[in-house]
């Protein structure tokens, strides 16, 4: 692949929703191989909830390499599956050498449940690709207003506000529309709406936008609504804000540190004030220039940066101590008993 | 006019700031913990601080309920070893009925006679007139199987029926309340009616099944609505009724058997005074986060 990347891949059958079923031991073979033939030098492990990361980087430790792990999702402590969660990810975490989190709330959040101190953890958000992300040439009339929406329709991403919220700004402004990209369990919810309200002209479904159609769709509008109820970092966000669109998003996790003030409007998960954070939008909008915003966008994020910010921990990761196996075994125990 | 300042004081680093734009904070590394750290964090906002007597008075109706089942299970008892007969039986659901009715309109203050008549009075005639009709069918619905699955069967139905019921009564309310009731208070009905059904069918005769089905299911529908009214109506007058029905129950369970007098002694004392104390005293390691980064919570309705 370009750029000396090499793609392994390991035959797990994925059983519900793209999840593969947990294997402790039959995928120490393939990682073992893995690690040896390619010369591994450090094992770099994301997101919490793939079973595969938290083996390969239970075997890696067990084999002696040096460990990262990102974490790119922010958890409660109050209920039964994040409860679960975070025990799981506290044994996986004893070991680790340094880990990173997408933005300082989620830092936070992870020295909490994973009893990490604070400064075996960086903060290295995410980026996009503003290459990929231009505004449009010409830019749609600013005569009537279109709010893009581009999520999954799950109760998570905030579904049900949306539902809510679309009815009433569609009563109160009459020249704006609404585009809605993206599918899911709400996807009804969200139909039924329209029917209900009769705004099958003002209201556009387009069911999955692939990945390389984004652009497209987000360019076609003027404002982005996104109305998670919990977010680490949202990119969707960024993307959005590439394309030359205003943002508007609901202030929960990491959301509020992610874009300066003057390129987002950030509103309570309350449709009521979302609906009014939606009308500040509408009248800042003459003053947006999206050449202007991508620009800011292209000095504000950028992969190149967050390459060399991760080489860092790198650096520094190498430089960590190899750790005798009676202290490792006291951390994981420490585990067990608090 | 700050010609002076720009060059007598050094390069003064920038505040560290809580964003995730702009790259690499000049001078900060990315590990940088600053004094603002966790700062939004709030410990244990939703922590009730319990008193030990209200926990203690708040248990003695979780005991009541646990004397109105025993209760029950003794007329049951009763019933089938031929001690009550069916007349006496009648006798006693009638009284019930009556007793009942009294308690209502003792306690709801703005219920008038003419409410009480049209909404309870025909409704239960109704309920009374099915039960008669269906009771043939009571009668003969176990007969194939045998009486130590029945009795099993029974027991474990009113365990689960105890463990799910529910006891904070917020789905018991005065006619016109609209609330769902959850779950598990649907499934804890269900298993004493089932309960009572299958003790039914062991009955001889027609007039014992309706008369023991009569006493069931007033006791397992009605009553919750009937201590709720007490309790709503006069927390001392609801203290007194459970103590003199407690003692009550004691006094006819060791009349029948000792050693159930003594398991159900002690799981009364359980109830009201080791459950409390065992709550209070965990209650201090309770340890409870909250923060920014929790998910929002919906304050409207989601109709799912």
């Amino acid at each position: 692949m370009t750029g000396g990347l090499k793609v392994y891949y390991v035959p797990w059958r994925p059983f519900v929703m793209q999840n593969s079923f947990l294997t402790l031991f039959p995928s120490l073979p393939i990682i073992r191989t893995t690690l040896i033939r390619e010369r591994i030098t450090i094992v770099h492990g994301h997101q919490a909830f793939s079973t595969l990361c938290h083996e390969a980087l239970m075997h890696s430790r067990t084999m002696g390499y040096r460990v990262v792990f990102t974490d790119h999702s922010l958890y409660g402590f109050s209920d039964a599956g994040s409860i679960h969660m975070n025990k799981v990810l506290q044994f996986t975490l004893a070991d680790v050498s340094q880990a990173i989190c997408v933005s300082p709330t989620s830092r936070e959040n992870t020295v909490l449940w994973s009893g990490l101190p604070p400064e075996k953890i960086y903060v290295i958000p995410n980026a996009v690709d503003t290459a990929m992300f231009k505004p449009a040439v010409v830019q749609p009339s600013r005569s009537e207003i279109v709010i893009v929406v581009i999520s999954r329709l799950v109760y998570r991403k905030g579904a049900d506000l949306l539902v809510e919220v679309i009815p009433d700004v569609c009563r109160l402004h009459p020249n704006v529309r609404f585009i809605v990209g993206g599918d899911g369990p709400k996807r009804v919810w969200l139909e039924e709406m329209r029917e209900k309200h009769s705004l099958q002209d003002r209201v556009e479904m387009l069911g999955v936008v692939p990945h390389a159609q984004v652009r497209s769709v987000l360019i076609s509008g003027h404002i982005f609504l996104n109305s998670s109820l919990t977010e680490a970092f949202c990119i969707a966000i960024l993307e959005a804000a590439s394309c030359g669109l205003l943002t508007v998003s609901t202030r929960v996790g990491g959301v509020p540190e992610v874009l300066p003030d003057d390129m987002i409007i950030l509103a309570e998960p309350d449709p009521g004030d979302t609906v009014l954070a939606i009308e500040r939008a509408i009248s800042m909008l003459p003053k947006v220039d999206p050449q202007v915003m991508h620009h800011r966008m292209r000095e504000l994020y950028n992969w190149h940066d967050v390459a060399k910010r991760t080489e860092i921990v790198y650096d520094r990761t190498l430089k960590c101590p190899n750790q005798n196996l009676l202290v490792r075994v006291s951390r994981y125990i420490l585990n067990i008993i608090c | 006019m700050d010609h002076h300042l720009a060059s007598d004081s050094p390069q003064v680093r920038p505040r560290w700031r809580k964003v995730a734009y702009g790259g690499m904070q000049p001078g900060f590394d990315d590990n940088h913990t600053d004094e603002s750290f966790l700062e939004g964090m709030v410990m244990n906002a939703n922590v009730v601080r319990r008193d030990m007597l209200k926990v203690m008075l708040d248990s003695v109706s979780i005991s009541e309920y646990l004397c109105i089942v025993a209760l029950v299970v003794l007329v049951w008892t009763y019933t089938l070893e031929s001690t009550i007969d069916e007349n006496r039986l009648l006798c006693i659901d009638v009284s019930l009925l009556v007793l009942g009715f009294l308690i209502l309109l003792f306690t709801q203050e703005k219920i008038s006679l003419s409410i009480l008549v049209h909404h309870y009075f025909l409704n239960i005639s109704f309920f009374i007139m099915g039960l008669y009709v269906l009771a043939p069918i009571y009668q003969t619905l176990t007969r194939s199987i045998s009486s130590d699955s029945i009795w099993a069967l029974t027991v474990s139905l009113l365990v689960i029926h105890l463990f799910l019921h529910d006891y904070s009564e917020s789905t018991v309310n005065a006619p016109g309340a609209l609330k769902n009731p959850a779950l598990t208070s649907c499934i804890s009905v269900n298993a004493s009616v089932v309960a009572s059904v299958f003790i039914a069918s062991r009955l001889p005769s027609r007039l014992h099944v309706f008369a023991i089905m009569l006493f069931s299911l007033q006791v397992f529908l009605f009553g919750p609505l009937v201590t709720y009214c007490i309790k709503k109506y006069s927390f001392r007058l609801h203290l007194c009724f459970s103590i003199s029905l407690m003692v009550v129950t004691l006094s006819f369970v060791y009349m029948l058997h000792c050693l159930l007098f003594v398991l159900l002694l002690s799981l009364l004392v359980f109830v009201n005074v080791v459950c409390p104390y065992w709550l209070i005293r965990i209650q201090e390691y309770k340890f409870e986060i909250n923060g920014p980064w929790d998910e929002a919570k919906l304050c409207f309705a989601i109709t799912d």
